[in-house]
């Protein structure tokens, strides 16, 4: 009895303390440590990938399944459901199950000590001019642009044709005027004009660069005018662009779908809204394509720059939003050489073989941020993006720079306005006060 | 008085009954915590347990930080709310289903269904219902109110919120209050209606006393599940619009994770339990005063 309670107690502690030791998080520590059985089964590689884009999940698993059944690698898919990378990745990490390659937003400057050196790869010279600055540190990249991604004044073309009685020409927008001009047809002819999507991410980081990526057509100038604000020396109240810019916030409010109660849509209303004809314009990005495809194959789309003046000179009339939002990257600290391996070579597929091509044009609807694409997007969407990036027609994305917290915090203050409990004003104090204790 | 002999008897039957549920007790509650509290004075970033010590910086900023206090506020609201309409609408439903109604099992069974299914899939039913079916019945009858959704207004989300908070937990309640109704002397109810008792003097002056360790357990459980509601709010309204309606917990959620703030995140998370810890000692220290014998 004795001994068979000493042993049980043993039994119990040991497992304790390995359980505990299994969790160690030791930075220099190269071997995973909770899976090293799973690295390899049956002479494959185990790879697990964290996939935050739910849009594609779907195509890329299928694509993942093809990849495994031809090369020696099993891929695993971790997909992130509403979380960021950053939460999910704390989880990961702390329980030394990293993920071999993690999609990273803006959570790769603080990653990077423990991501692998990715500049002796082959797509490295492809990449398209400015697309790897965000991941790169001094001569080294650390990430791998996932596509670009523009977003501005989608339209479908059929409602636009129908209210401009004939073919519609995109290039005859150049002013806020002429967007309400536009919009007034589009009401006359029986449609909704315009669908506002009140998502705070919406707001807070895509709608908000109009104002910020517009400030100057210099780069540093626009990153001036960040450490200004922060700085507090901005009187946004005084600010041209920024005025502008509400301006055209303003007629978006009123010509909206859902005027009468502006915060109930959900992202799935705008898909359906532009799919169905239902409104002319959605202020949203080109990654809604595959599901306006899914709810209406033979729709057309095109995009129109926000207009924030009625000069149509000014720099941001003539231009789309349009940046890099995230990038593949590659655990360095706790995936074996051989899985590291394994996802430098899956990633290297995806944007240079011919089937990896396909699909990441084709399936995924992604841009392709490479040269050296030998398959092109099809759809008026795409190419419509890929004539503004050709004729470097864009606005920098400047979400990227700001902090975790600052689309959610400009988001919030957007959507007071936009319910109409706040004014102009309070939105220029909201903004400043944020960025001035902004970390 | 023990001999040494006796004492390591004690010892040795403890550990063998005890020791496991310790460990595991240790293993996912006291060391976590313990953890959790000295990462508050630390600078961290969540990715690893750090030794950078800040003072009581992070508990300056909880409480320094309006939205808290808002978040704070909004949350007692809720729960003052849910409590009493909650332990309501289980009493009543204990009352009916224990009348003697036709198919009272039935009804028992319905009532507490709502609690089998997760948080999150229930969010997510009643997103649907107020954004779509309401809407629709709405629109089609012509009641203006309905006609658009009860998630976009942060005064009606709240009430949205409630109402599926409500609907998920009185079932659970109800059966602690079938319970205690069940568990009432007979003799004691016979002896009221042989005095003269209706059958209201008896409720109010016979069974609910002899009750009171039922709204105890329940007042104490909705008080503790309404504090830390996150599944629904995520699902519903995910704190918005505008973070009008961040129930607590997802205030401290967002704040450690969405806005990388570990450590302030962390000092809310416990500011929040020594909140809840006291209100709930209160009310149970209160109500077993209540109690009574028959």
């Amino acid at each position: 009895m004795r001994k068979w309670m000493l042993f049980m107690i043993t039994l119990l502690l040991s497992a304790a303390i390995t359980a505990c030791g299994s969790g160690r998080n030791n930075e220099s520590d190269t071997q995973p440590m909770g899976e090293s059985a799973s690295v390899t089964t049956g002479g494959k590689s185990n790879i697990t990938i964290l996939i935050g884009k739910p849009e594609i999940a779907k195509q890329f698993e299928q694509m993942a399944g093809e990849y495994s059944k031809m090369y020696k690698t099993n891929i695993t898919l971790i997909p992130l459901g509403g979380q960021t990378a950053y939460e999910k990745l704390a989880t990961l990490y702390a329980s030394g199950n990293a993920p071999t390659i993690m999609m990273l937003g803006s959570e790769l400057p603080s990653m990077k000590g423990k991501l692998l050196d990715l500049s002796n790869q082959p797509w490295v010279k492809h990449a398209l001019p400015g697309t790897l600055d965000y991941a790169k540190d001094g001569d080294k990249v650390y990430g791998m642009p996932v596509n670009v991604e523009a977003f501005g004044m989608m339209y479908n073309k059929a409602v636009l044709d129908k209210a401009a009685g004939g073919s519609f020409d995109p290039s005859s927008i150049k002013t806020r005027d002429d967007l309400k001009k536009l919009f007034d047809q589009i009401t006359a002819s029986g449609e909704s004009a315009f669908h506002f999507s009140p998502m705070d991410w919406s707001l807070g980081a895509h709608f908000t660069n109009m104002m910020f990526g517009t400030q100057s057509d210099d780069r540093s100038q626009r990153h001036q005018f960040l450490a200004d604000l922060k700085a507090g020396k901005v009187k946004l109240a005084d600010n041209p662009v920024f005025n502008g810019w509400l301006d055209t916030f303003d007629m978006l409010k009123e010509y909206n779908q859902f005027k009468k109660a502006p915060l109930a849509p959900v992202y799935d209303d705008g898909t359906l809204a532009l799919a169905n004809g239902k409104a002319g314009f959605w202020f949203m990005g080109n990654w809604a394509y595959p599901q306006l495809k899914e709810i209406n194959p033979q729709g057309q789309y095109g995009f129109l720059p926000v207009p924030i003046s009625d000069n149509a000179g000014d720099y941001g009339n003539t231009q789309i939003s349009a940046g890099v939002p995230s990038y593949w990257t590659i655990d360095a600290t706790k995936s074996t050489p051989q899985q590291q391996k394994a996802a430098k070579d899956f990633l290297n597929w995806m944007v240079s073989d011919p089937q990896g091509q396909d699909y990441y044009v084709n399936e995924f609807s992604f841009i392709p941020a490479y040269d050296n694409f030998t398959v092109k997007p099809d759809d008026l969407l795409s190419r419509t993006v890929m004539e503004y990036l050709a004729s470097g027609k864009t606005l920098e994305a400047v979400g990227s720079y700001f902090p975790a917290d600052g689309w959610p915090n400009m988001g919030a203050t957007l959507q007071k306005y936009l319910f109409g409990i706040i004014d102009r004003a309070e939105v220029a104090k909201e903004f400043e006060a944020y960025w001035k204790n902004a970390k | 008085m023990y001999s040494e002999d006796k004492r390591l008897d004690k010892m040795k039957a403890f550990l063998m009954f005890g020791f496991v549920p310790l460990l595991a007790f240790a293993a996912v509650v006291v060391i976590p915590f313990a953890v959790g509290v000295y990462m508050t004075f630390t600078q961290t970033d969540g990715g690893a347990i750090t030794s950078k010590f800040v003072g009581v910086v992070n508990y300056a900023q909880a409480f320094t930080d309006p939205l808290f206090w808002k978040s704070m506020g909004f949350t007692l609201e809720y729960v003052v709310w849910s409590l009493v309409l909650t332990n309501v609408v289980a009493f009543l439903l204990a009352l009916l289903v224990t009348s003697g109604i036709k198919g009272q099992n039935f009804f028992r069974l319905g009532f507490f269904t709502p609690n089998l299914i997760g948080g999150i899939i229930l969010g997510f039913v009643w997103q649907f219902m107020f954004s779509r079916v309401l809407v629709q019945i709405g629109s089609v009858l012509g009641i203006e109110p309905l006609s658009t959704t009860l998630l976009g207004d942060p005064d009606k989300a709240f009430w949205a919120l409630l109402i599926v908070g409500v609907w998920q937990n009185s079932g659970y309640m109800m059966i602690i209050y079938i319970a205690g109704l069940q568990g009432i002397d007979k003799s004691v109810l016979e002896a009221a209606s042989i005095d003269g008792a209706g059958a209201w003097r008896q409720l109010i002056g016979v069974r609910i006393p002899l009750m009171m360790s039922a709204f105890t357990i329940s007042l104490f459980l909705t008080l503790q599940r309404s504090f830390m509601v996150y599944d629904t709010n995520l699902s519903l309204t995910q704190g918005g619009p505008f973070r009008s309606t961040e129930l607590i917990s997802m205030h401290v959620y967002n704040e450690a994770f969405k806005s990388f703030n570990y450590g302030v995140g962390q000092a809310k998370a416990i500011v929040l339990f020594a909140v809840v810890a006291l209100i709930a000692i209160i009310q149970v220290s209160v109500m077993k005063r209540m109690e009574v014998e028959s």
